[in-house]
C-alpha cells in the first residue's frame, strides 16, 4: 500500500476538520425559531408527551457505519459509483424506517397510539400500536413497516418489523434487506430536544447490530407543510449519474 | 501568511463538505458542481411547486438571442422555513442567479433551458432562495 506523505495527511486532516466545523455550523435548525427551554411535558396519565412538530436538523443524514455483508457492501459501492441516482426518494417513494428527509416530523400522541406525520420526502405516516398488540403474522413486506411501542419507564420503545427491501437507510444507498428488525428508543428530556436511539439488526445484509443516535429541536410556532413530490418531479428524467 | 495549501484544503471542503438541510435526490446525479454559471436576466415566472420550485429566467445567450432558463431551488416547504415565499421574488425582476449545469445538457420538455441555482441576488443586493437541493450539492 502506498503510503501518503507527511503534507498530504496534513492536508486531509485539515479538510476532515473545516468539514466537521461546517457541519456543525449547519446544524442548527433552518427556521428562524429558538428552540423552547423547559421540563419535560407530560400526558394527564403522567407518560412523557412526544406530541409537536420536531425538526431533524442536521441529524437526518446520521446513520454512522453500518457493518455490511459482502453482498450488500458490493450493492453499496455500485449506488456509490452511480451517484446515488437510482435513490427511491429521487422517484419520489416513501423513505422507509429508520430513514427521514430533512423535513419536519409531526408527532400525535394519545394513551394507545402515537401517529408519526412525515411532511417528505413524500407524505407518508407511523403508527406506533400502545395498545399491548404483538405485530401481524405473515406480513407483506411494507414500505413504512409495522410499528409496536412499549414504555420504559420515561422511554418510548418502538419495535418495528415488515419492512420491504426496496427502501436505502440514507442518501449514499446503504442497503438493507426484508430481514431488517428496527428498535427506537425515544426520550424527551427536556421541551425543547427528543433524542432517539436506533438500533438495526439484519441477519440477512449486516454482520452485527448497529446502532445511532437522532437529535429533533421544537419547531413550536410551525406546521408541517404540503409537500406533493409528485407534482412536478422532472428530477427523475434527468438523473443521469456519472 | 496563509500557505496556499490551507486556501486549497478550505476550497475543497467547501465544496464536498457541506450539507444543505434539504434532499429529494442526489445533487451529483443530475448536475455538475464544475460547470458552474451565472446568468443575468428578469425573473419570467415562479413555479411553487414539489419536490423542487422552479425559477425561471429570460435572459440573452452569447449571440443574443432570448432564451429561458429554468433553475431548480430548494422545495417550498424547505424555502418556507427559511423564510422565503412564492412572492419573495417578483415577475420581471432583475436578477442574478449563479448555479450549476445539468449533466445530460438537456432542457425541461417546455424547453428551458435547466440548471441548479445555488444563489439569486436582486438588483438591490437580496440573496434569495439561497442554497442547493440535495445533502451532496456545493453550496
Amino acid at each position: 500500500m502506498k503510503r501518503r506523505s507527511p503534507s498530504s495527511v496534513l492536508w486531509l486532516s485539515a479538510i476532515a476538520l473545516l468539514c466537521g466545523l461546517q457541519m456543525i455550523a449547519a446544524a442548527q435548525t433552518v427556521s428562524n425559531e429558538k428552540t423552547p427551554v423547559g421540563p419535560t411535558p407530560r400526558t394527564p396519565e403522567g407518560k412523557v408527551d412526544f406530541s409537536g412538530v420536531w425538526d431533524p436538523g442536521l441529524s437526518f443524514t446520521n446513520l454512522g457505519q453500518v457493518p455490511l455483508q459482502p453482498w450488500a457492501d458490493a450493492l453499496y459501492k455500485e449506488r456509490r459509483a452511480n451517484l446515488s441516482k437510482d435513490d427511491p426518494e429521487g422517484h419520489c417513494l416513501p423513505a422507509g424506517v429508520p430513514r427521514i428527509s430533512p423535513f419536519p416530523q409531526k408527532f400525535v400522541q394519545t394513551p394507545s397510539l402515537v401517529v408519526v406525520l412525515d411532511e417528505g420526502n413524500v407524505h407518508s405516516y407511523r403508527q406506533f400500536f400502545l395498545d399491548g398488540r404483538g405485530h401481524p403474522k405473515d406480513m407483506d413486506p411494507l414500505w413504512m413497516g409495522d410499528s409496536i411501542a412499549k414504555w420504559d419507564g420515561d422511554t418510548l420503545v418502538v419495535d418495528t418489523i415488515g419492512l420491504n427491501d426496496k427502501t436505502w437507510l440514507n442518501g449514499q444507498g446503504v442497503p438493507h434487506s426484508d430481514q431488517l428488525h428496527v428498535t427506537e428508543r425515544y426520550r424527551r428530556p427536556d421541551l425543547g430536544h427528543l433524542s432517539v436511539e436506533i438500533t438495526l439488526e439484519d441477519p440477512k445484509a449486516f454482520t452485527r447490530t448497529h446502532t445511532f443516535t437522532r437529535t429533533y429541536t421544537l419547531l413550536q410556532n410551525w406546521e408541517i407543510h404540503e409537500y406533493v413530490c409528485n407534482e412536478f418531479n422532472v428530477d427523475a428524467d434527468h438523473l443521469v449519474g456519472k | 501568511m496563509i500557505r496556499p495549501g490551507v486556501w486549497l484544503a478550505a476550497a475543497f471542503s467547501l465544496i464536498f463538505c457541506t450539507w444543505p438541510a434539504s434532499a429529494h435526490h442526489s445533487f451529483a446525479a443530475e448536475y455538475d458542481s464544475t460547470k458552474t454559471i451565472s446568468i443575468k436576466g428578469t425573473v419570467a415566472k415562479i413555479a411553487w411547486v414539489n419536490p423542487h420550485a422552479y425559477v425561471y429566467i429570460s435572459a440573452k445567450d452569447q449571440n443574443g438571442k432570448p432564451v429561458t432558463w429554468a433553475f431548480e431551488t430548494l422545495s417550498p416547504n424547505a424555502l418556507a422555513i427559511r423564510g422565503w415565499s412564492r412572492t419573495s421574488l417578483k415577475i420581471g425582476e432583475e436578477v442574478t442567479v449563479d448555479g450549476y449545469l445539468a449533466k445530460d445538457g438537456k432542457p425541461l420538455e417546455d424547453g428551458s433551458l435547466h440548471a441548479n441555482s445555488r444563489q439569486i441576488t436582486t438588483a438591490d443586493g437580496r440573496r434569495v432562495f439561497v442554497g442547493s437541493s440535495a445533502p451532496d450539492a456545493p453550496q
